[in-house]
This record gives structure tokens, sequence and C-alpha cells, in this order.
């Protein structure tokens, strides 16, 4: 026969002291990592690359072909055989369907026409996957757009899509926006590209591309980029009063802005208890705020 | 004792024909609508994020859940979007069969939208006709890749599997009991007088508007504009396939119903198409296990049943992971059509105006 068990009591959540606070640093699953680099397409980064490979290139073979003749100078002083002579290294060849697209100068028409026309607020227009980039200041942007839709030649008639990218490790600016434009009748695509800082309001592309009105919204609403004299910038895919921008990448993908359980509503404790030990599982200090 | 004023009212989003959960503040003179707001957002979960901090064959698995009545269209603008990307040529029965279920996927949907929309308007029998032939094709897709709805039907670089036995037999079935089916449901609603008297003017919506609002599909078909990627710019084996753009210059809810059921039949002749001509060969492109991307950017768009389904990369030097996703949803550019559709017309007619845009939710919200 076995010892009777002893009845069991579950044991209480510990309720955390202190103020109300979310300490989002404490939790291991919020670390976020920034990304280093800059993967900011772009044919004059890709160009001072290439040539700054060749040139390392260029200095790795020297340093073999100099370590060569010593070893050798010096394996003659020994009597011994001499060593072999170095092969200049060939890039790998994948065996592969594979065929990267870098950047290219760009030849197309519509882009040696906006930079025609924009002179020197054009930064760069480059070419790749047969895709068309043109990078224009930011201040520029309106007038680029204008030029797009309205310029016999271009005619964009469509703004297909808005869009931006935050890029935390560059020095002189935050985001890129996007703006991907359609010609319906001439059957043809653009990219306009502007950088922009923190905290800058690039220009409404609405009085040009009215569909812009909801992808400026939702680029507002997933980067906090505020657009100026656009009619109604609001959060759109988010909740009014969200914390925090979620496509920056400082952002966590868990936590950060999620909706707290409001507890004024929770009439049976239930709610506030399962809250309590989420947090102390979550290693977050919740502590029961005081009724008015 | 008569008062006159305006009345705000919500309509959703829980209400079942708004196809999902879309709320939209509508304030009424008497039954006139004078303003209306869509508001979004309530199924957002994110998925760009999510796509950020997944890999490339991942991230494919998230673009089911967006336009979940079309999710083989969304699963080919991802992977010809990565293949973009990377420079990826895909072998061409790949590229066939790829047509082959994009354009099944668009039947289906297709099919959905007019179940749903008669179902809205008030007839009810179509729903049952379009719904037999939905689950045939369901069926396909599932005999191909073991899902009904969450497909991940293809690979970045082609294929995971050729058809399976029996595929076409299956398929050339369903090809030839299709075209009587159509007949049946256009006996039902074409020359129907109370559809005619619910669609024909409601919702108009005309070309200029169409092209400044950025709206696709079938909506600016409808509005006399033969814009159709598919032909614009081909991907997949489009190129290879003769078909049409069906047009109509109406730009009201009749005349989509009667674009979106021409399309269904150049659909049908494209799937006839691909049968006949499947190429023989590999449907596997060789790459390596493990992609590394380079620092680049692409924007791949391809005629999804909604519309233009756009998808924009960026890649990071060695990244397995996009630095950047973004989806260009039809629906959630359409969606904005919707004011100006119903403004200054009568409360009945919003139910037929979300019903003719075909929206869904799950792309509008992502």
């Amino acid at each position: 026969m076995s010892e009777p068990i002893e009845p069991q009591t579950p044991a209480e959540p510990e309720v955390p002291t202190g103020p109300y606070v979310y300490d989002y640093a404490a939790s291991p699953q919020r670390q976020v990592v920034l990304p280093k680099t800059v993967p900011l397409p772009s044919l004059k980064t890709y160009r001072a690359e290439v040539v700054a490979q060749q040139a390392a290139d260029e200095a790795k073979w020297q340093k073999m072909q100099a370590d060569y003749e010593t070893a050798k100078a010096k394996a003659e002083a020994e009597g011994k055989e001499a060593p072999k002579p170095p092969v200049k290294p060939v890039p790998r060849k994948d065996d592969n369907d594979m065929k990267t697209p870098w950047p290219q100068e760009a030849k197309a028409p519509d882009l040696l026409r906006l930079q025609e026309l924009l002179g020197d607020k054009v930064e760069e227009v480059f070419e790749q996957a047969g895709e068309l980039t043109c990078q224009v200041r930011k201040e520029a942007l309106h007038e680029a757009l204008r030029l797009c839709r309205d310029d016999a030649s271009l005619k964009y008639e469509m703004l297909a899509d808005q869009t931006g990218t935050h890029y935390p490790a560059a020095k002189d600016f935050a985001f890129s926006l996007v703006y991907q434009l359609t010609s319906i009748s001439r059957r043809k695509r653009l990219r306009v590209r502007i950088l922009v800082p923190e905290g800058f309001e690039p220009e409404s592309a609405c009085s040009l591309y009215p569909g812009a009105n909801w992808m400026e919204r939702e680029t507002y609403d997933m980067l906090g980029i505020r657009f100026k004299d656009h009619p109604d910038m609001t959060r759109i895919l988010c909740p009014e009063d969200w914390e925090g921008y979620p496509l920056r990448k400082e952002y966590p993908t868990v936590g950060w802005g999620q909706r707290d359980i409001d507890l004024r509503e929770d009439r049976g404790g239930v709610l506030m208890r399962i809250a309590m030990e989420k947090a102390g599982q979550m290693g977050i200090n919740l502590k029961q705020p005081q009724a008015d | 004792m008569f008062k006159n004023e305006e009345m705000e009212i919500n309509l959703g989003p829980q209400h079942p024909s708004t196809h999902g959960v879309l709320r939209v503040k509508l304030r009424l003179d008497g039954e006139t609508v004078v303003k209306c707001t869509p508001i979004i957002g309530y199924l957002h979960r994110g998925v760009e994020k999510i796509c950020e901090n997944k890999t490339f064959f991942q991230g494919q698995v998230w673009t089911d859940r967006m336009d979940y009545v079309a999710a083989i269209s969304n699963n080919l603008g991802w992977a010809e979007g990565v293949e973009k990307l990377f420079g990826i040529e895909v072998p061409r029965r790949a590229r066939y069969i790829r047509t082959m279920l994009t354009e099944m996927n668009r039947l289906a949907s297709h099919l959905l939208w007019l179940a749903t929309h008669a179902l809205d308007i008030g007839a009810m029998t179509v729903f049952l006709y379009t719904f037999r032939e939905r689950e045939y094709l369901l069926d396909l897709f599932e005999a191909f890749c073991g899902a009904r709805l969450t497909t991940t039907a293809f690979r970045i670089g082609g294929l995971r599997e050729d058809l399976p036995p029996g595929f076409i037999k299956q398929a050339q079935a369903f090809q030839d009991i299709f075209l009587d089916c159509m007949e049946e449901y256009e006996t039902l609603l074409s020359e129907n007088r109370i559809w005619k008297k619910r669609t024909v003017g409601v919702a108009k919506i005309n070309a200029e508007d169409c092209i400044a609002l950025g709206i696709t599909g079938p909506v600016l078909r409808a509005a006399g504009v033969p814009y159709d990627i598919r032909k614009a710019f081909p991907s997949a084996a489009y190129a290879e396939m003769d078909f049409e753009i069906p047009t109509r210059p109406e730009a009201d809810t009749y005349a989509r119903y009667l674009v979106r059921l021409a399309e269904m039949r150049q659909s049908h002749r494209i799937i006839q198409q691909c049968i006949d001509g499947l190429p023989e060969g590999p449907v596997m492109a060789k790459i390596p296990k493990i992609l590394k991307s380079e620092v680049n950017e692409v924007y791949h768009s391809i005629e999804a049943p909604k519309g233009e389904l756009g998808y924009y990369f960026v890649g990071e030097k060695g990244g397995t992971t996009p630095y950047r996703m973004h989806v260009r949803a039809p629906s959630f550019v359409n969606m904005q059509a919707l004011s100006k559709m119903v403004e200054g017309r009568l409360l009945a007619d919003v139910i037929a105006a979300i019903g003719t845009l075909d929206v869904v939710l799950g792309e509008i919200d992502r």
C-alpha cells in the first residue's frame, strides 16, 4: 500500500511589486538585432565595391607572388627543392541556373529623358533586373512624379505601389521611399526613389495620383513617415492608439505595441490572473493599477 | 413632426455581406448614402514583418493566407518575385504547369465571387451551382499539392513535384463539362430581371477614376481599359498562350459580371492550351539549397483574379531572408473605389458594390 497523496494547492502567482511598466529589454524574446549594412541598391555603390574587390584581389595576388619569391630564394639558399609557383585564383563558377542581376548603366530612353528634364535634381539612374530606377532629391519628388505623369514621352498614368524601407545603419538618411509607376498605354514601368532622413515630411502624391491616399497612410502606419498635404494622415491597418511603427527594424517581432488587456472590463478577475502569470513568466513587472 | 437629419450607421465588421471583417461607416440621408468610409485593419497580422524573418522558402507559406481564395496566384507572385531577385530561370514545363494551376485558381476565385455576389444580391441558387465546380477544382489542387486552399503550390525555381498520374485526365474531364456549367450560370443570371435591376447602372466608376486611383483587374477592364498584366508584362508561360482581354464600356456592376464571366471562358482556353501543349522536361531549376541574395530590389506583379498583385523585395548581401518585403494587394487598392462608387446612391447598392469589387479582407489587411 502506498502512502496517501497529500492534497496539493496550486501556488499563488507572485504579484510583482513596483510601478506599472513594460520592460521590453528584460525579455530575451524581445531582443532585436539591428542590421549593420545598408542594402540600398545603387550603381555607384556597386561600382565602388567592384573596384575595391578588384584592388583587393590584385593585392592578394601580388602578395602571393612576393611570398613565392621569398620562399624560392630561401629554398635556393638552403639547397632545397623550389616550391610550386602560385596559380592566379579564378572566380568559382557555380553550376546552377542563377544569373545574379547586377546594377547596370541606364540606357532606357525614359531614364535619360528624366535626367535631361530634371538636371541635377536626379541623384542616380540605373537599371537592375530589367527594372528602371530613378533616384531623385527628396525635395524634387513632386516635380519628378508630375513629369512622369504628364510628359508626352513618359506618360506613367498609374501609381501601382508606394512603399518604403527602413535603413537604420545608414548615416545621412533613414528611409528609402519607392513609387512604382506603370504606363498602361505604353506597357512600361518605372521606379522613382527618394531617400529621407528621420522626421522629414515628403510631399504627398495624392494630388497627382489619388490612389496614393491609402498607400501613404500604410507607409505612415508601418514606418512612421508623415506626408505633407495628405488629406487624412491617420493609421490605417493598426489601431489608432498603437505604439511604434511595426516595419521599422528596431521593432521586435514579439510584443511591443501589443494591446494590453483592459482590466476594467475584467469583472471576474480571470484575465487579470492570466495576465499576471504571463507577465511573471516573461519577466515583466505588471502591477495591478489602482482603481480611480 | 418629421425630422430631416443625417444618420450614421456601421455596416460590419461582422456583416456577412462584407466578405470578411470590413467595417463601412455610412452617413445616410434617408436611404441615400452621403458619405462612405471603409475602415480596415481588423485582420492585420503583419505578414510583411513576419516574412522579413523567414527565409525565401518559408515566406511563401504566408502568401497563402493573404488572398485565401486565390492562394496559387499569390504563390506565383512570390515565387516569380524571388526568382527575379535571384535571376533564376525556370524550366518550361514548370512554367506551363504554373500557368495551368494559376488559371484554375482564377476559375475557383471567380466562381466563389459569383456565388457570394449573387447571394448578397439575393440569388441563392447560383451559389449551389458554382460551388459544385469549385469543389472539382479544389480536388484537383489537393491531388497536386495535398491542400485545397492553403496550397503553397510552387517552389523557388519550379515545382516540388511533377503532376501526379491521372491529373491531366481529370483536368480534361473538368474542361469538358465546364463550358456547359458556365451556360447554366448565365441562364440563371444574365437575363434575370431582378439581377439586371440590381446591377445595371449600379456602382459606376469610369476609366479615368480607375486609373487615377490605381484600380486594376476586372473593375478596370469593365471600364473599357484593356489592361491585363498577363499581356502587358507576361510572366510564367502567358507569352506563349493565345487569349483575349475581355472589356466592356459600361463600367457598372453588370459589366463587371460580364467581364468576369468572359474571363472565365478565357481561363478555360488557357488551361486547354496548357494541357494540349504541355512540354516534357524537368520541373525544377538547378539552384543551391540555401539562397543568399545580393543587394537588389525588385517589384514583380502578376494578374491575380482581383487585379495587380505586386511583390516588392529588397535583398541584402548574403541574406537568406528578404531585407524588406511588401505586398501590393489588389483588394487594398481597389477598396478605395468604394466611396466613389456608392456616394449618392442607395444603401442597398453598397452591398452590390462590395460584392462587385471582389475584395478579400485577408489580402487587404495582410
